[in-house]
């Protein structure tokens, strides 16, 4: 049965949460016993996954970099998750003061924290909402009011579509974003990737996952491509995060081990 | 503790602490996440080892020194188990050769200046750990307290749509129910009293179908919001469709709930202005006020819906007080129309028989069937208790066929020497309307063996006043038959003579209160009519029987009027037939 809208949230920390999972593998303390038991399970099945977050967050560090050196204002950050170390309205504020930042998650503890650490900070927002309602997100009152989106603005949507089976049209959701973005606007795109990681290695970390009520699915470089459709990519194109615009040559090694993938396009004028 | 170490400072340092600080970020890259470029990674290295480095030299040695990097370290988010044991081991073999720092005692001093760094970092460490688990628990605690809030806002909604309307927003049945049993189960005293009136609109019916729905529901929600204002301190409830209630809790006795009544009155009646039309809804109101001590909601409820069709019925626009001894009679009523059918199917019914006796030589000519109801718990009940009810609810047509069969079914069996009597069956407005009656009779005659000759049917005038043909047509076929139609209480109806002249009618029965009037010696109005309706009588070909005749004088009257059979106590009471038939011989 499908809940009310006007029923409130659940909040269950005996659960997993994504979020917390995701801030245990980047080294924070932003956890629950439940999020590390499922977190450490991770680390068993795929021991390296502490390494692939930290190369996605990397990730997502030097392509906001770039768009803020493009000349980006603002941002929306769906699933932005427990705001740990390097948000995005950290990198960027520190490029260019006035840059706004919109953060969007669906799960509330990600947001009661973001909304504590971002209170007082009047360029920066967080709303609770899903990926998979897009013109609740567009429509929402907090993000008019911080972002003209007759202005180019950057999407992000780093590390969450592989929590978007295709069964949810992934590309009818980009499509409703990219229609309300003006030309000039970006997209930045990563997910987790199943190319040439063994069998076992994939059905060990869909178990842990299912636990979560986020279940895993992965896709490859071609299905990654084509949700950029309206985009047009910028160099290198969709890559393993680590050979995304690298600040040194030794950081490319063994990138294909960094099950993550990504890419940023941009809307042409 | 004193320290002998004279410190140089070699040249080519500046190349030796690039060579460490790279070493240095190439051994923390990838213990966790760095929220930094690599360049901004040996920018803070740099510093970090010039800091140790000064520290090693320094006179006096303070260990602070190498607390603060540990701290700055983890500031910076260089934080994790893997980071500290690699700061300690590429210290440990790099830092004191890549700087060419010399010292009498630099073994001992980088040992307990690291022993320094990894008190700090992992004091930093600890703290941040704290500091993170607090910030996600207040952030849970946060989320859960807005949930709570939420749940709690969500559940006074819920509970709001629950007991109230959704188009007026007033309460409804659920919460007045539950108000009024809270009333009646605790009440502050012992000599509480209570009171409801229930609202209906006046023909609202018309308001939806001459303005449409949408006026009708502008209507209602303007209705409710002057009950609201009218009726403040009191529950106003609406209970579905057009009916409202206002619940009167502690009334000080009846003028208190009329009160209310005649304030919801003016309220109401006040012109509505509705889809650009002025509408005047009036209301009509049962009202019934009582002790709470011995109460039911129920009950209650009941007592005055009852009395709100009583204020319809009585014209609308009003209200009406409960009145326990109507109510009383009504319930009995409606008991007792419940019961005819039943008290048929176990033959509680049976038939009396008065005679109609020749007034020129006392002949019984025939005999009027009169049904009785030997009714379980009230007794043997005659048809005035019940015949009214079961002509408006129907019943009176399985009775009467009853009753139609039942006698000409006696009659059949009879036998007696010198003329065997008739039998005159009163038929009721709704059996001669009904089609079919012609063939009911044929069969009944046919199954009873009774000449059709021998069987009278009464109608009133009433049954003729309709305009239908279809009635005429069948007393036409019944004549054909042979069957005698007489009219009955000839003289308190409309009397139309018309008729007369159109139908097959045999006999005119002359009600029993001209009789009453036949009693002196000289002639009475009664007198002259009775005569004159016999002359009209006769010159129609028609016959005469006078009923209530009581005394022989009355009998004597009539007879020398030359009224033709009479019918009443002088003749005979009503009784079973075989004590008439005995009395014959």
């Amino acid at each position: 049965m499908r809940r009310p809208d006007w029923a409130p949230d659940e909040i269950d920390i005996e659960r997993p949460s994504v979020a917390r999972m995701y801030d245990y593998y980047l080294g924070g303390s932003h956890n629950f016993a439940a999020d590390r038991a499922a977190a450490q399970a991770m680390v068993a099945a795929v021991p390296e996954a502490p390494l692939m977050a930290q190369a996605n967050r990397a990730f997502l560090r030097r392509a906001v970099h770039f768009l803020a050196d493009a000349g980006v204002r603002q941002f929306l950050d769906i699933g932005s998750g427990i705001p740990t170390v390097g948000n995005v309205h950290e990198i960027v504020q520190q490029v260019a003061p006035d840059s706004r930042v919109v953060y969007v998650d669906t799960d509330p503890v990600a947001v009661a924290h973001s909304q504590e650490i971002l209170a007082g900070n009047e360029q920066t927002t967080v709303l609770q909402e899903d990926l998979r309602h897009p013109d609740r997100i567009l429509g929402h009152p907090e993000l008019r009011r911080l972002l003209n989106l007759n202005e180019p603005t950057a999407v992000l949507i780093v590390a969450v579509l592989h929590f978007v089976p295709d069964d949810d049209r992934p590309a009818e959701l980009l499509g409703t974003l990219r229609d309300a973005l003006a030309p000039g606007s970006w997209l930045v795109l990563s997910q987790a990737s199943d190319e040439g990681r063994p069998e076992t290695e994939r059905s060990d970390a869909e178990a842990v996952y299912r636990r979560t009520g986020s279940p895993l699915w992965f896709r490859d470089r071609s299905e990654l491509t084509t949700l950029f459709d309206g985009f047009e990519l910028v160099e290198p194109g969709v890559v393993w995060v680590p050979q995304w615009r690298p600040e040194t040559p030794e950081s490319t090694v063994n990138a294909e081990a960094s099950v993550f993938l990504g890419g940023v396009g941009r809307i042409g004028d | 503790m004193t320290s002998s170490a004279t410190a140089a400072q070699p040249s080519g340092a500046n190349s030796g602490i690039a060579a460490f600080t790279q070493e240095w970020a190439n051994a923390l890259t990838g213990t966790s996440y760095l929220p930094m470029t690599q360049a901004q990674l040996r920018q803070l290295l740099n510093r970090l080892a010039r800091q140790l480095a000064a520290a090693l030299l320094a006179e006096p040695f303070d260990l602070r020194a190498g607390q603060r990097v540990g701290t700055e370290l983890v500031a910076a988010h260089i934080a994790s188990a893997e980071a500290l044991g690699r700061t300690v081991e590429v210290v440990q073999l790099r830092l004191v050769r890549d700087l060419g720092l010399v010292a009498e005692d630099v073994t001992d001093r980088l040992a307990r200046l690291l022993a320094a760094v990894t008190t700090g970092y992992t004091r930093a460490m600890r703290d941040r750990t704290l500091d993170e688990q607090e910030s996600i628990r207040r952030a849970a605690m946060a989320q859960r307290t807005k949930a709570e809030r939420a749940l709690r806002a969500s559940e006074a909604r819920f509970r709001h749509q629950a007991t109230h309307d959704a188009l007026t927003d007033l309460p409804n049945r659920n919460l007045f129910t539950e108000r009024l049993t809270a009333a009646l189960e605790t009440p502050q005293r012992d000599t509480d009293r209570i009171g409801l009136c229930f609202l209906d609109l006046d023909q609202f019916k018309r308001v939806n179908d001459q303005h449409g729905h949408q006026a009708g529901d502008r209507v209602l929600t303007e209705v409710a919001n002057r009950l609201r204002q009218a009726l403040t301190g009191h529950l106003v409830a609406r209970l579905g469709g057009d009916a409202f209630v206002i619940l009167i809790e502690r009334t000080g006795g009846t003028r208190d709930v009329i009160a209310a009544a005649e304030a919801a009155l003016a309220a109401v009646h006040e012109p509505a202005a509705v889809a650009g039309h002025e509408v005047t809804v009036q209301t009509s109101i049962g009202i019934v006020e009582r002790q709470v001590a011995g109460a039911s909601a129920n009950e209650l409820m009941r007592a005055a819906d009852c009395t709100l069709h009583w204020a319809k019925a009585a014209g609308g626009g009003r209200w009406t007080l409960y009145d326990a001894e109507r109510d009383r009679r009504e319930l009995t009523r409606q008991a007792l129309t419940a019961a005819i059918p039943a008290g048929l199917d176990r033959g509680e019914f049976y038939l009396d028989y008065q005679p109609l006796a020749s007034l020129r030589d006392g002949r019984l000519l025939g005999v009027e069937a009169l049904v009785r109801w030997r009714h379980p718990e009230l007794g043997v009940l005659r048809p005035d208790r019940f015949i009214g009810l079961a002509e408006e609810t129907g019943l009176i047509v399985p009775l009467g066929r009853w009753v139609l069969a039942e006698a000409c079914r006696a009659a059949g069996s009879w036998s007696v020497t010198g003329g065997t009597p008739f039998v005159s069956v009163n038929l009721a407005v709704r059996q001669v309307h009904r089609p079919g009656l012609v063939q009911e009779v044929r069969n009944i005659l046919r199954h009873t063996g009774l000449p059709p000759e021998r069987l009278q049917l009464e109608i009133t005038e009433s049954a003729m006043m309709s305009p239908a043909e279809e009635p005429v047509r069948a007393l036409r076929r019944l004549a054909d038959l042979g069957v005698r139609i007489a009219i009955d209480d000839f003289g308190t109806g409309y009397s139309n003579l018309a008729y007369l002249r159109d139908l097959p009618v045999t006999e005119l029965k002359v009600a029993g209160e001209f009789v009453a009037g036949l009693r002196a010696q000289e002639p009475q109005a009664d007198e002259r009519i009775v005569a004159s309706l016999v002359s009209l009588a006769h010159a129609l070909d028609l016959t005469v029987t006078a009923e209530g005749v009581e005394t022989a004088g009355q009998a004597e009257r009539l007879r020398a009027i030359g009224c033709d059979a009479g019918q009443g106590w002088h003749f005979g009471r009503p009784e079973p037939a075989d004590r008439i038939l005995a009395r014959l011989g």
